[in-house]
């Protein structure tokens, strides 16, 4: 008998290690034909819209019996990383995400074009390169200077002037000597610490390669990704980095993470905040209900009307899908279709990069985006994603880090800047 | 002898499941890993890697941040070995008199090594942003209140190091109470009776023979304080920037964090690779010379 259950044990131990490999799956969507009972995955890096996406991926099934699942990772998952896992399973995704040339870099091998697609007509952010359309924009996002509307009424600053790097200079002197009436700690909530390397690598360095110049144009990002620093542009540059970490918090610009620089503005703490639309749903959750609107941030010298805005990041197709059709379907009714507006703009708050839609999303900054989207020449080019893999975020982040604890000066944040620049070569 | 014959094919059954696990998901990607790092993969499915032999190794030794990162994690085991050993002894030897509440004290000190590493980060990322200017204020001590231990470099390694053997000690405290209990209490009263004092009944008698003990936790606080990863992450993220030969540099990135980032932030892969590749070779040597040596030292009982 004990001889019996041990062997018994042995087969089932043997059995069990063996079924873990036996894979296979049956799902592998090989259908051709008929588009109904076709099935597409998309596998996506917006955490905070999963639940939408799916509920809205039912709906497109209902409507056209395409199965859509929708496989989402990113935060603390990082979504890079996982799609190149998702690809050597044998379930491969049908659509995926990329956020810029860098992504496209990665995966190019790998994308389809689209070619006329009724979306394409209906923006301007589609992802191009090379005159073929890859990316379809799954949302707008812009940052400028946003700000607390009554502080500024109260401070009797006018916003519309706050236009040029001196404008900016008077009004933060302006404001910080109204501190204690206003109850502030600092005129700006700005961060440059190890947390926040994101905002002043890619976001504020964004201002060199693009503020004051018409929109598309790359001169400045090429000559970066060819090694060449623009210095006359550097040195404006500079200026404006050095009047935000003047005007700022020296805790949250040193040590805060993201929720104590927008903690510090959302607490009325600071008149100014350096972060982008993305931040509504943080501030809806902390309950904050003050007005707050963008203006222009002065990145270099000359006058500015325009805020950064742009698509964060593309569905992209992948060309080795047999699903092909379905997926461009879903992306035409995602962006032509009234349920697709309501699940872009009401479900997930988003602003919609798409000129037919009529709804504006709720949320203050999301609100304030899509005036600055309707306005003529209102917006500045989005480059700081087709700069090398690092290069923001792990390559000059830290040069801000050092400018900002006083490390080094000014003449040397431009010098070590304009070496990195140069390294590119 | 048939049964002989059987129990090696029981063992061997018995074996197999956890040795093939083994195979496939160590040996098999370490010896893949080193032909990656010998060439330019990128983890895109589909494209072939080219080879290019030693290029990826000749360009880490050139780069500042490695070198840099290098040392630190040098200086952040050297610390962390000396202060998680001190502190695990202390407490070892507290909990083992007859206090009241030992149990209790015992399993006090050894819970902050079930919480994990992101989570102790967090914690103590708040006691240094927000407690420590707190008390700063409550004692009228403006230098503490203005204190932001996370931006200055050594700080912020300090406090990387006490986090650390917060979280560490309890475990190692096992282990040196296992190794004291195990000294046996003659010896020590018949040295009481011969005059000897504290420091010389440990030096003479409890150290040798709880050197068996000191094998174990060296090796064990060596090897994890190389490896460190989750707890600089959710502390410091790579630190503070700092200067190193004119380079601007993060001061608490450990080699394990400056892998991972070539790896996965700058999308260099194969190098990344190759970094792996001698960082596993370099804590072989650390870690089985250390056993070596210090198992010489043992003595049997």
């Amino acid at each position: 008998m004990k001889k019996f259950l041990s062997l018994l044990m042995i087969v089932t131990l043997l059995v069990a290690s063996l079924a873990a490999c036996s894979g296979g799956n049956n799902e592998s969507g090989t259908t051709d034909g008929s588009a109904a009972g076709q099935e597409i995955v998309i596998y996506q890096n917006k955490v905070e819209i999963h639940d939408q996406l799916s509920a809205f991926a039912k709906l497109f099934e209902e409507e056209t019996g395409i199965v859509v699942t929708v496989k989402t990772s990113g935060g603390d998952s990082p979504y890079a990383e996982n799609l190149k896992a998702e690809f050597q399973s044998d379930r491969q995704p049908d659509i995926f995400v990329i956020e810029g040339m860098g992504g496209f870099n990665t995966w190019k091998e790998k994308l389809e074009p689209f070619s006329n697609e009724k979306w394409e007509e209906l923006t301007s952010l589609e992802f191009i390169v090379d005159g073929k359309v890859y990316g379809f924009p799954v949302a707008v996002e812009a940052w400028g200077m946003a700000y607390n509307v009554d502080m500024l009424k109260q401070a009797g600053v006018d916003p519309s002037t706050l236009t040029s790097q001196e404008a900016y200079r008077a009004a933060f002197e302006k404001i910080d000597s109204m501190k204690d009436e206003l109850g502030i700690d600092s005129v700006v909530a700005m961060a440059a610490g190890p947390d926040m390397r994101w905002v002043t690598g890619l976001h504020n360095f964004n201002g060199y390669l693009s503020a004051g110049l018409e929109y598309g144009d790359t001169t400045v990002l090429d000559k970066l990704n060819n090694g060449e620093a623009d210095m006359d542009r550097l040195t404006q540059y500079a200026d404006w980095v050095e009047l935000l970490f003047e005007y700022a918090d020296k805790a949250v610009l040193l040590t805060g993470n993201y929720n104590d620089q927008l903690g510090q503005f959302g607490t009325k703490k600071s008149a100014f905040l350096h972060q982008g639309n993305w931040t509504d749903p943080t501030f809806a959750d902390m309950g904050v209900e003050f007005d707050m609107k963008f203006a222009p941030h002065a990145s270099v010298a000359g006058e500015h009307n325009a805020i950064f805005i742009g698509a964060p990041s593309f569905y992209v197709m992948n060309n080795e899908s047999k699903n092909l059709d379905a997926v461009k379907q879903f992306l035409n009714f995602m962006a032509t279709q009234d349920a697709g507006h309501d699940y872009m703009v009401n479900k997930t708050n988003m602003v919609p990069a798409f000129t037919n839609v009529t709804l504006t999303p709720k949320a203050p900054l999301s609100a304030n985006v899509a005036e600055w989207v309707s306005k003529e020449n209102g917006a500045y080019t989005w480059l700081q994603n087709d700069m090398p893999d690092g290069f923001g975020m792990g390559t000059i982040a830290p040069i801000y880090e050092s400018f900002a604890k006083g490390e080094i000066d000014k003449a040397a944040f431009i010098e070590q800047l304009k070496n990195k620049i140069e390294e590119l070569k | 002898m048939k049964q002989q014959k059987n129990n090696r094919l029981w063992f061997w059954l018995f074996l197999a499941p956890a040795f093939l696990s083994f195979i496939i998901v160590v040996i098999i990607p370490f010896f893949m890993g080193i032909y990656y790092s010998l060439t330019d993969w990128t983890a895109v499915a589909g494209i072939k890697p080219n080879f290019v032999g030693f290029e990826n190794y000749k360009e880490m030794f050139s780069d500042m941040a490695f070198r840099y990162s290098f040392i630190r994690t040098f200086l952040f085991t050297f610390l962390s070995v000396l202060s998680i050993n001190f502190m695990a002894l202390l407490f070892a030897f507290l909990v083992t008199k007859d206090i009241k509440g030992k149990n209790f004290f015992r399993a006090g000190f050894f819970i902050p090594n079930l919480i994990g590493g992101l989570v102790l980060g967090y914690i103590w990322q708040f006691i240094f942003k927000s407690v420590v200017p707190q008390l700063g204020g409550l004692l009228g001590i403006p230098a503490l209140e203005e204190l932001l231990l996370l931006a200055d470099p050594t700080l912020a390694l300090i406090g990387l190091i006490v986090a650390f053997t917060w979280q560490y000690a309890g475990y190692i405290m096992m282990i040196y109470v296992a190794a004291l209990l195990n000294v046996p209490q003659e010896l020590l009263e018949a040295a009481e009776i011969d005059g000897a004092n504290v420091w010389q009944k440990f030096r003479s008698i409890t150290f040798p023979m709880i050197a068996q003990a000191f094998t174990i936790t060296s090796f064990l606080t060596l090897v994890n304080s190389f490896k460190q990863y989750d707890i600089i992450i959710a502390l410091t993220k790579g630190g503070p920037s700092t200067m190193f030969n004119d380079e601007i540099v993060n001061s608490t990135e450990m080699l394990a964090v400056h892998i991972y980032n070539v790896a996965f932030k700058y999308n260099d892969m194969a190098q990344g690779q190759a970094r792996a590749i001698i960082f596993f070779l370099i804590l072989s040597v650390i870690s089985v010379g250390q056993v070596y040596f210090n198992k010489k030292r043992e003595v049997e009982m």
